[in-house]
């Protein structure tokens, strides 16, 4: 399906180079260093390490993003009375709800999961997570989350960038806008997507809108070639190429004004490009990793090897000083995401078992390894699923009320958060938005929602279009 | 009590007033009026003034927020603000719902934070602006200077010398001489000439035009070239650019579908087209705005409407919300007249009377009123014949996709999604759009009725209102247009670009000069409102709006007044400019040129140009070029990346390339080209690694730098310092100094190296020279004298 080493550098001419490009840089990344140095200490380069406005719980954060919408229902938000209204019309007295799909009428439809209580704090989750459940001490579960949209495109720019519309940079970039990069080699803000496609929302959900390009993201692509240009092209090998970038260096220096930092910086610029090309691949290199590790998170079987790995590349990104990791479950057609309109068994049952041992791996991991103090993880998706049924035994988008969860960076794990009616239609108790979530996960990080902005068309943007509260219960 | 407060607040008021007074408008204002500028009167304008304005038997509880006095009188329960004593404020009270108040009424509590700072701000004794009112505040607003009308002022008197060309320099002399500055000295020839060629038609002078250019000694030189490069097809496809930028110009829809709109290049087109034949901005803007109401039979004002359909759309499977989607649309084409006409954020009233600008919610609904009845109307161009064979083609494959949907109905799973699949194919196989306008027209039985909506949302329908431009630039007097006005924008664009109305030729200046000089007079171009920069050359700024309408709104002459000045053609580099960027580090006052990166499509078109691929063909439908194929899977329809066929199209001029929403092409992106979801007034200019890498590693450096290498050594034979010397000339307008010369034989081989093979051949083939020459090739590129205009 696709290559078993998707995230490998690959062949040994590139090794080569790396190597031939170390020792033949040796003074020039020197030099290099003394500029950066410079460049940092007139504050120039946007992309160094930036005080966050008080002190943070968390360095990173992982998005886990359950792409196309994963049901609260059959989850982490159990409704028993949902089952027994099972093949009846909505009550009244739930109030309206607008769907993609379904007509008005349609009927409810209970759960087949069944739920069990775990850990020391005894909260519900369906047999669809058996890995994560175990975990479930660490982990805060928002049951009352909610948004605006009921498609997957505005709803998913709505969880990326707090707005409807695309065009506005994500969560990710403003995080890499707000604290600058702690690695360099590595881009600070990577996207995981799934091998299988595309999203409704395509690229713009991801992207830095209006911020410039250096808040972008790097989107990590299957096969070979992880990061885009990061290998030599074709034509040139690494003992030309080496000579090569001491051409440009010299060429630029010679006539260089001492006083131009613009050209300086540019200069520098070269530098941690030679830096990531020789220094990145080793650190996407997942084979050094332990078989004890690899097996935790499932690598190496179906149905966990492509989740299990991308999981795995996240902590080690995190490791080195990456910001931002999205790491995205669905792509492509509805039915390869969450997005369960015509059998919600049979697709759930599918992508959690995809995705549960990789992300309880992934929290076990970073705990063994005490990362899991700096670094917050966010589990779910742009939307949940409706209580009624869609053509007997699916479910349809539902943005009124919804589970996400957060561990690590902070968070206290073992609780449950707010609530939705009785029949998972809305969020009742302590109902928590996109934007509040935003404003936590800045808050984790020692941002301050009001203070990070940016001048666009004539305001002062930010992340959290209206204002967005902090969810108290967790920090 | 309240006694006391009053006397309190009469005394407090009267220390600020004489504050405010003692200072000219410019100066720093005292940080309480700056704290309630940003954090109070907003609130107050968006969420209070709705109810609580004018006079006693009008306003809410007999409680005026419009103006201080009002404000410190207080209403019918007494005082609303006792300054020093937030707990006795009833302001504060409401705010908190504490003693029975609760303001806003029937809303959720402001936030924690906003009453936090109300309580400030009454800590603070609460100070106002003696000569302020806090609402909507036509009165007020219609003092910002922005918008006075435009008069011509007289050029300052200012020394004659060689430096001064034009009034343009007196305005900028005398700025310069309050501080005793001195402007730059001119700039070399060699750097004029890659400026001007650069800044008018985004290309690179040749080595000739270089020659001919130094050597020529006659006085008119420099205009010469000004005119021969303003009458250059080149010209609009540069300017065309900046426009399409403001109007955030793509061929596709965004979201999931992103729908490619049927022929939207005909819009780019129009546009270079029209910067070509220097057609009078009025004409322009009217077009644009109601070329379909005013010559429905012309494919050119048909083509000119399309301009109503570059904002993103979302389309909808399943129940779908058409009053919703009707909201969204016109949101978008009316925020785009506030940004690139007026350069106002009129989009912030949507919601709520605007923040800071004097813009009441109900002006924003009477400007969308004038797209009340706008809708899409593709005008399709094909045969009657054409458009039979078309039709039967559609026909067929549509019947075959509703068989296998039915069929599809009846499958789960695997098979199901195969079925889906198929499918989609066949979707993809309909045959491509006849060749259409995608224009618009007004549809009268579609019209949708507007109201004010509470807080944006459609279905909060207030009072209803009619098409009226805004009122702060409008006489009180004038009445709303009937809504069923046949032709509603066609007033609006009279209206735009009529004589008493100061915006629009001062945005259009304003976007003209910073393209010329890398920043605006206002540094904001996209806002002339009351948050907004202030204009560093007032005066310069309404001289050049008053020319371009004396020229007919016609932009060349513009062109010509801005380049011929000697402000213009002064160098980058200033001898005292340490000191003089310690007080005016943005450089301001323009006591020097300044340097800019070249744009994305610039860099693309120089590296085309010089290795002697450039296409230079003018017009017509989009090339899609190719990209990375995991590039092209990260689209929800790959399909849509269908890669133009025919290479040589390939290497056109950028401007021609598809302006995809959900994919844009790396090498742009990178070079910060827009994202071409809202509008783009100015590029940024990042430099950082990923550039880098894209630049040596990427596919379009390289694929121009095998090309630049063949025409060196095919131009330059076996003579290394000739090669050197050509680079050179080619990419900078300029000889390798010493040194450089040097450092580059050292890395060809010194000397001419015998020709075949030298070792390995390379993995493309070649020799080791060629791939020498291949990698010097791209070095140059990446020279950062490659990628600046001095």
């Amino acid at each position: 399906m696709f290559p078993d080493t998707p995230y490998l550098p690959a062949p040994n001419s590139r090794r080569e180079f790396f190597r031939d490009a170390c020792c033949g840089f040796g003074g020039l990344a020197l030099a290099s260093l003394v500029h950066e140095e410079q460049a940092q200490a007139e504050g120039r380069h946007p992309l160094e390490i930036q005080q966050p406005h008080f002190p943070p719980k968390a360095t990173s954060v992982i998005f886990l993003f359950m792409a196309g919408g994963p049901s609260h229902i059959d989850t982490f938000d159990p409704k028993p009375l949902l089952s027994k209204l099972d093949g009846q019309p909505r009550p009244a007295t739930f109030g309206e709800a607008k769907y993609q799909f379904i007509p008005q009428g349609a009927r409810l439809m209970g759960t087949k999961r069944t739920f069990k209580k775990y850990g020391q704090s005894g909260i519900d989750v369906s047999d669809l997570f058996p890995h994560t459940a175990r975990c479930i001490d660490d982990i805060a579960v928002l049951r009352s989350c909610h948004g605006d949209m009921v498609v997957h495109s505005s709803a998913q720019y709505e969880l990326f960038s707090g707005r409807v519309v695309p065009g506005f940079p994500s969560m990710g970039s403003w995080t890499l806008y707000g604290l600058g990069s702690a690695s360099r080699s590595l881009p600070a803000y990577v996207v995981l997507t799934d091998p299988r496609g595309a999203l409704e929302a395509g690229q713009p959900m991801y992207a830095h809108g209006f911020l410039p390009a250096i808040y972008q993201p790097t989107m990590f692509r299957p096969g070979e070639r992880p990061v885009l240009n990061l290998d030599l092209p074709r034509q040139t090998d690494a003992g030309q190429r080496r000579r090569t970038l001491q051409l440009i260096r010299d060429l630029n220096t010679a006539t260089l004004d001492p006083a131009d930092v613009e050209f300086q910086a540019r200069i520098s610029a070269y530098d941690l490009a030679f830096r990531m090309q020789t220094e990145a691949p080793d650190i996407l290199d997942l084979s050094h990793e332990t078989a004890e590790t690899q097996k935790l998170y499932g690598i190496g079987r179906e149905p966990t090897h492509d989740y299990g790995r991308r999981c795995l590349l996240a902590r080690k990104l995190v490791e080195n000083g990456v910001r931002f990791v999205c790491v995205v479950s669905g792509g492509g057609l509805g039915n390869l995401q969450w997005d369960a309109h015509d059998d919600i068994e049979e697709n759930h049952l599918r992508k959690a078992a995809e995705t549960d041992q990789p992300v309880a791996a992934l929290l076990q991991d970073l705990k063994s390894r005490g990362l899991l103090d700096t670094t917050l993880v966010v589990w779910g998706g742009e939307f949940g699923r409706s209580p009624e049924a869609q053509s007997g035994k699916g479910r349809d988008h539902h943005n009124l009320g919804f589970s996400m969860w957060l561990a690590g960076g902070g968070v206290k794990g073992g609780q449950v958060v707010g609530a939705t009616d009785d029949i998972g239609l809305r969020a009742v108790e302590r109902p928590y938005h996109f934007r509040d979530l935003h404003t936590t996960i800045l808050h984790q990080l020692g941002l301050d929602q009001h203070r990070l902005t940016y001048p666009h068309l004539g305001r002062n943007e930010r992340l959290t279009f209206v204002e967005g509260k902090v969810i108290k219960e967790v920090v | 009590m309240n006694g006391f407060g009053s006397r309190f607040a009469a005394v407090a008021l009267v220390a600020v007033a004489s504050t405010v007074l003692s200072q000219t408008a410019d100066a720093e204002e005292p940080a309480g009026l700056q704290f309630f500028r940003e954090q109070i009167q907003p609130v107050l304008k968006a969420q209070c003034i709705r109810c609580h304005a004018g006079p006693a038997d009008k306003a809410k509880g007999g409680l005026d927020l419009e103006t201080h006095a009002a404000l410190l009188k207080g209403g019918d329960s007494g005082p609303a603000i006792v300054p020093g004593e937030p707990a006795e404020s009833l302001i504060i009270q409401a705010l908190r719902h504490e003693a029975g108040l609760q303001m806003p009424p029937k809303s959720p509590k402001l936030t924690d934070r906003t009453i936090a700072e109300f309580v400030k701000w009454v800590e603070l004794e609460a100070p106002l602006p003696a000569d302020s009112t806090v609402g909507s505040g036509l009165a007020e607003g219609r003092r910002h200077w922005s918008f006075q009308p435009i008069r011509k002022p007289t050029p300052p008197a200012v020394a004659q010398s060689e430096w001064k060309r034009n009034a343009v320099d007196a305005f900028v002399l005398a700025k310069l001489a309050e501080r005793r500055w001195q402007p730059a000295p001119p700039a070399t020839r060699v750097e004029l000439i890659r400026r001007l060629t650069f800044d008018l038609i985004g290309l690179p002078p040749t080595p000739a035009e270089v020659s001919e250019f130094i050597g020529d000694d006659s006085p008119e030189v420099y205009e010469k070239l000004v005119d021969r490069l303003l009458a250059s097809p080149q010209y609009g496809e540069r300017w065309g650019q900046h426009w399409l930028d403001v109007v955030r110009f793509a061929e596709t829809e965004g979201y999931e579908y992103d729908r490619h709109i049927p022929d939207a290049w005909r819009f780019r087109d129009y546009v270079i087209q029209s910067f070509n034949s220097d057609q009078p901005f009025d004409a322009f803007a009217t077009q644009q705005i109601a070329g379909d109401e005013l010559e429905p039979e012309s494919h050119e004002g048909l083509t000119a409407s399309i301009f109503h359909r570059l904002g993103p759309v979302r389309r909808n499977a399943g129940n779908p919300d058409i009053a919703l989607s009707r909201n969204e649309v016109l949101t978008e084409r009316t925020d785009i007249i506030g940004t690139a006409f007026l350069g106002l954020t009129v989009g912030c009233a949507r919601c709520h009377n605007h923040k800071f600008d004097p813009i009441p919610q109900r002006d924003y609904y009477r400007l969308q009123a004038y797209f009340a009845a706008t809708a899409e109307h593709n005008v399709v161009l094909a045969s009657a014949n054409e458009r039979k064979v078309w039709e039967a083609r559609m026909q067929e494959t549509k019947q075959e996709i509703a068989r296998l949907k039915t069929i599809e109905k009846t499958k789960v799973g695997t098979e199901k999604d195969r079925l889906t699949e198929q499918i989609e194919a066949l979707e993809d196989q309909l045959p491509p759009p006849l060749a259409t306008i995608p224009a618009t027209h007004n549809d009268t039985a579609q019209r949708t009725a507007m109201h004010v909506l509470r807080r944006g949302v459609w279905e909060n329908k207030g009072e209803a209102v009619g098409p009226r431009p805004l009122s702060v630039i409008t006489a009180d007097t004038l009445a709303e247009l009937k809504s069923d006005d046949p032709r509603p924008r066609a007033h609006l664009a009279r209206w735009l670009v009529s004589p008493d109305q100061p915006l629009t030729a001062r945005v259009l200046v304003n976007r003209l000069w910073l393209h010329h000089f890398g920043t605006g007079l206002v540094k904001t171009p996209n806002d002339f409102g009351i948050k907004g920069d202030r204009p560093s050359h007032p005066e310069l700024l309404d001289w050049l709006s008053a020319s371009l309408v004396e020229n007919g709104w016609r932009l060349k002459p513009l062109h010509r007044l801005i380049i011929l000045s000697g402000t213009y053609r002064q160098s980058s580099r200033a001898p005292q400019a340490v000191e003089y960027a310690r007080s005016d580090p943005e450089n301001r006052l323009l006591w020097r040129f300044n340097r800019r990166r070249l744009s994305a499509e610039e860099y693309r078109d120089t590296m085309l140009a010089v290795s002697g691929q450039l296409n230079l063909k003018i017009g017509g439908p989009s090339v899609i070029p190719p990209v990375d194929p995991d590039l092209v899977k990260l689209l929800y329809k790959p399909v849509q990346w269908s890669v133009t066929a025919d290479l040589r199209e390939h290497d056109r001029r950028t401007v021609y390339l598809i302006a995809k929403r959900n994919l844009r092409l790396p090498f742009l992106e990178i070079l910060d080209a827009p994202a071409l979801l809202t509008s783009c007034a100015r590029r940024e200019s990042s430099t950082h690694a990923p550039q880098a890498l894209e630049l040596l590693n990427g596919p379009t450096s390289n694929h121009c730098a095998d090309a630049f290498a063949r025409r060196l050594l095919a131009e330059a034979g076996p003579d290394n310092g000739k090669m050197i010397d050509l680079a050179f000339r080619l990419l900078v307008g300029r000889a390798p100094v010493e040194s450089e010369q040097r450092l580059a034989l050292e890395f060809l081989g010194a000397g001419p190296v015998s020709e075949g093979p030298v070792g390995q051949d390379t993995a493309s083939g070649g020799t080791a020279r060629e791939q020498r020459v291949r990698e010097f090739a791209l070095a140059m590129f990446n020279l950062n004298e490659s990628l600046y205009v001095p």
